[in-house]
């Protein structure tokens, strides 16, 4: 075992003082760490986009990502999404289209989704294919995930 | 019965913000403080007898606290219909895979070093890959004790061969003197696994009373208990399963797999003991789908009307027969079909071989019979000259009509499924260039057995409804009951408290699987609320100086009938309950189908229980440089008797058909000299987003008589059924070739077509004679 380090971390806009391994990843951190729930874990190898959070805005598998490397930049996880209580708009449009089953994916999807709507507010359904196609639904067979990021769009895409 | 409120409505499910949020609790979010992680170890080879086992590095690695090996266990098995598997491999290992060791210490990283010094000495023994080779009489036994397991003393069995189910209707051989064309074809599928997103976990809790208690994502949780008591050697009632959040089963979370193991090294270590199971794992030695082959013969005659139907279904049952004994007695209802066939003769063979022991994936042996079945109708329709659309609306069942094991169908939406998915997709308009279109239907069951509901009104007027089986994600009980409950209590959905309670409360159940939820524990629920309005009528009757039969509930408040004016709320009539008297039960458990006995043998399964009826129906087009096949139009139509909430029925139907895409197109369970080849998602493919055509769902309502609620039938598990079949026959209308083996990826598609026109390629085509 290395020896353990200190990170502060910034996590839906709180900074958080840690020590942690140098080998954990981002995903472990949050969860084990911070009680971070909402990011999900299964294949810790970036194949299921279940952990997938926000790093400077971009979508990223948490799994892959050392906690370490994470210091210094603003990470937001599906906790950090609602504002004042009122779901962000991709979080309505999940729960409002049927876009969520067993909702284990749920939260990956809606980061990403985020991701895709900050860098490119009106996407074609190609478009939402290839930004979603790193997160696995067995439930939904997608068509009302696709639904949703199109309601999304017009919600508005910014949170009340 | 009236339903007008809440019945029908797409009301959004009481799950889905918590879901969205992420702050809804599955299996793999809980914790009990001071857990010790454990492994298991499993077996590197297919088939060997266990020489040597040696832990003892393992045991004196620091902070290791337990090592469990076979020999350390009661001779026990787990609780089938056959019961041939050990919960540890004891002197044999059968499969890649196979469960030798478990380990429990500090953290999973450390169990895992210590398994990997447990040292084991192997002695090969012969690899049984394919079935058809296993059955032969001259092959090794998988299983040499095969005639001391104990078993249901209908099955018919013998050497690798763990069940044989016949059934047969008229005489087969008159059947095909009578026949015009007669058509032959043989297909085989393969194993798809369950891709559930969350992996399979549990926790257990040894108490000093001596009692245990597991904490897990088991769609079953009465059945987890029976098995965690088998092994463990106690009674059930010392046993307490429950039931957490699951993300994800579709079977494969029905039979217990590692609840037991917690549970045995919990009493061990004394210590609470958790275990997951890696992606790797559960792809090396789940509970995946069973690859069959499927042979047909069929006489038909030139008008269309068919007289002959024969067919062999070869069942891989992996090393353990697990539920293959189920899929043979599906293979003979689905490969007969919901056909009018007067003379029939169906053998489906459940065979032993050196792979993982195939499990209970979705409509279990759906889709294996409609890929053989469907397609051979459309050679058969093609030798006659006949649109597929019209000859099988020459041979589908009706209202009244007598299926093959006798049963008679009631509220058949068949035929109105069958056009209104042909119509979707413009099925008489002529497709362009290297576009064809295909359908496929059928019929499945909805699975009955018990559920128990216990309701009761609480403070604020509010109804707790406490179920005895998990929400698995389907929206049935976090959707559907709490729908039914609203209507039957008068009170707003949100007033509804689903309370998914452990295995000590007695509210015995038959779990979140066999299309059953919606069907059994909404039946459940509608009679619990309606035993639970009997007495808030009796209470209110005090209060409001009026008999219970001259009163009213609705809006959430209780008035007399003929004076609305006068009532009391259901929040007051809580406030005032100080003895908790607003309670009541309910068991839900009807009548199974009735089928001629006489025409089954060695059938677990014998009859489809309020069947529903489906039909898909798709355009594709096929590019004949590469083999790729790109979905255009994709419909689903289902009869699914009354609709309860048509968005979540729609998800059913979206989401089945997309695993069905999966499984024709991309997924395969390889195996390669008896180990498991493709074990990450990198290299078993499951559809994404960018994989998926839009699903158009048809909702078919035919209600159907006897015991069920509003005459719905059962719905979850039916979508995932027909999609290879169907896609499978418009790749046939595209390409001009008939791909007989699943997935059929684009390499096979592309080496049928630059095969064409040879002898080789042409042997392996369905043939028909005149």
């Amino acid at each position: 075992m290395s020896a353990h380090r200190d990170v502060v971390l910034e996590v839906n806009g709180n900074r958080h003082a840690l020590r942690v391994d140098p080998g954990a990843t981002l995903l472990e951190v949050l969860r084990a760490e911070l009680g971070l729930r909402g990011t999900k874990e299964n294949c810790l190898e970036g194949e299921c986009g279940a952990c997938t959070v926000l790093v400077d805005g971009k979508a990223v598998n948490s799994c892959l990502m050392l906690a370490v490397r994470a210091e210094g930049k603003k990470i937001t996880t599906i906790e950090g999404l609602a504002r004042g209580g009122e779901l962000h708009p991709v979080q309505r449009a999940f729960v409002e289209e049927g876009a969520v089953q067993c909702g284990y994916c749920t939260p990956g999807f809606i980061m990403s989704a985020v991701d895709l709507l900050e860098s490119n507010p009106d996407p074609t359904d190609d478009e939402v294919d290839q930004g979603l196609a790193g997160n696995i639904c067995r439930c939904t067979g997608y068509t009302r995930i696709r639904r949703a990021v199109h309601a999304a769009i017009r919600h508005g895409g910014e949170p009340a | 019965m009236n339903p007008s409120m809440l019945i029908g409505r797409s009301e959004v499910r009481l799950d889905a913000q918590e879901k969205a949020e992420g702050t809804y609790v599955y299996g793999m979010d809980f914790s009990v403080p001071g857990s010790l992680e454990a492994v298991v170890l499993r077996s590197p080879v297919p088939h060997a007898r266990i020489v040597k086992i040696d832990a003892s590095r393992a045991e004196s690695l620091r902070g290791v606290h337990a090592v469990i090996l076979g020999r350390d266990l009661p001779h026990v098995f787990f609780n089938n219909n056959l019961e041939d598997q050990p919960f540890l491999a004891r002197s044999v290992v059968r499969y890649h895979g196979e469960p030798m060791a478990l380990v429990a210490a500090e953290t999973r990283e450390r169990a895992a070093e210590a398994a990997a010094l447990i040292r084991v000495d192997f002695d090969p023994l012969p690899v049984l890959e394919d079935p058809e080779l296993a059955m032969l009489p001259e092959s090794p036994l998988i299983h040499p004790q095969w005639q001391s397991y104990v078993v249901d003393p209908q099955v018919r069995r013998g050497g690798n061969v763990c069940c044989h189910t016949i059934l047969t209707r008229g005489d087969i051989e008159a059947g095909f003197a009578l026949a015009d064309i007669v058509v032959e074809g043989d297909y085989s599928t393969q194993s798809v696994h369950q891709g559930h997103v969350e992996p399979r976990v549990a926790i257990a809790e040894s108490a000093g009373d001596g009692t245990i208690t597991v904490y897990c994502n088991t769609q079953l949780p009465y059945w987890t208990r029976t098995q965690v008591a088998r092994l463990m050697q106690m009674q059930e009632e010392a046993v307490r399963i429950v039931p957490l959040g699951i993300g994800g089963g579709f079977g494969s979370k029905l039979y217990a797999q590692i609840e037991p193991y917690v549970a045995l090294l919990a009493r061990r270590t004394g210590r609470p003991v958790r275990m997951v199971t890696s992606l790797e794992e559960e792809l090396t030695a789940g509970l995946p789908r069973h690859p069959t082959r499927t042979h047909l013969k069929t006489g038909v005659m030139s008008d269309g009307t068919i007289v002959a139907h024969q067919t062999r279904m070869i069942i891989d049952a992996g090393a353990y027969a697990g539920s293959s004994l189920e899929i043979a007695s599906i293979g003979a209802l689905m490969l007969t079909g919901p056909y009018r066939l007067p003379n029939v003769r169906m053998d489906g063979f459940s065979v032993y071989t050196n792979k993982t022991n195939f499990g209970a994936y979705r409509g279990p042996g759906g889709p294996q019979s409609l890929f053989a079945l469907e397609q051979h109708l459309d050679v058969l329709a093609d030798a006659l000259g006949l649109d597929p659309l019209e000859l099988r609306l020459r041979n589908i069942a009706g209202d009244g009509d007598e299926l093959a094991n006798g049963q008679v169908l009631q509220g058949v939406g068949l035929r109105e499924a069958l056009l209104k998915a042909a119509a979707a997709i413009d099925w008489g308009a002529a497709a362009q260039a290297n576009r064809g279109k295909g359908l496929a239907l059928g019929w499945w069951t909805t699975t009955l057995q018990v559920s128990t509901v216990r309701a009761s009104l609480e403070a604020g007027g509010k109804v707790r409804v406490r179920v005895g089986t998990p929400e698995i994600g389907t929206g049935a009980i976090m959707g559907g009951v709490p729908q039914i409950a609203a209507e039957t209590m008068g009170i707003p959905m949100q007033d509804v408290i689903i309370e998914v309670a452990d295995t000590g409360s007695g509210l015995r159940d038959w779990g979140s699987q066999g299309s059953r939820t919606a069907f059994n524990v909404g039946r459940a629920a509608r009679a619990a609320c309606q035993n639970l309005i009997a007495k808030i009528l009796a209470a209110a009757s005090g209060a409001l100086g009026m008999e219970p039969e001259g009163l009213l509930l609705e809006d959430s408040r209780v008035s007399i009938r003929t004076d609305a004016g006068t009532c009391i709320s259901l929040a007051a009539l809580a406030a005032t309950d100080a003895g908790g008297e607003l309670i009541a039960e309910a068991v839900s458990n009807p009548e199974p189908a009735r089928h001629k006995t006489e025409r089954l043998s060695s059938a677990v399964y014998p009859a489809f229980h309020y069947p529903h009826f489906y039909c898909h129906a798709c355009e594709v087009e096929v590019d004949p440089d590469t083999g790729q096949v790109r979905v255009l139009k994709y419909a689903a139509a289902h009869d699914v008797g009354h609709a309860i909430n048509p968005a979540l029925i729609e998800g059913q139907i979206e989401g089945g058909a997309i695993q069905g895409v999966g499984m024709a197109f991309m997924e395969d369970v390889r195996y390669r000299h008896g180990l498991r080849e493709n074990c990450t998602w990198t290299d078993y493919k499951l559809p994404t987003i960018a994989d998926a055509p839009d699903v158009e769902s048809i909702i078919v309502e035919h209600p159907v008589p006897g015991e069920a609620l509003f005459g719905m039938k059962g719905l979850g598990e039916a979508p995932v059924i027909p999609p290879p079949a169907a896609l499978a026959n418009a790749v046939y209308r595209a390409a001009g070739v008939r791909i007989t083996s699943l997935p059929m990826s684009a390499e096979r598609i592309w080496t049928a077509l630059h095969a064409r026109g040879s002898t080789e390629a042409e042997s392996a085509e369905p043939q028909s004679s005149r």
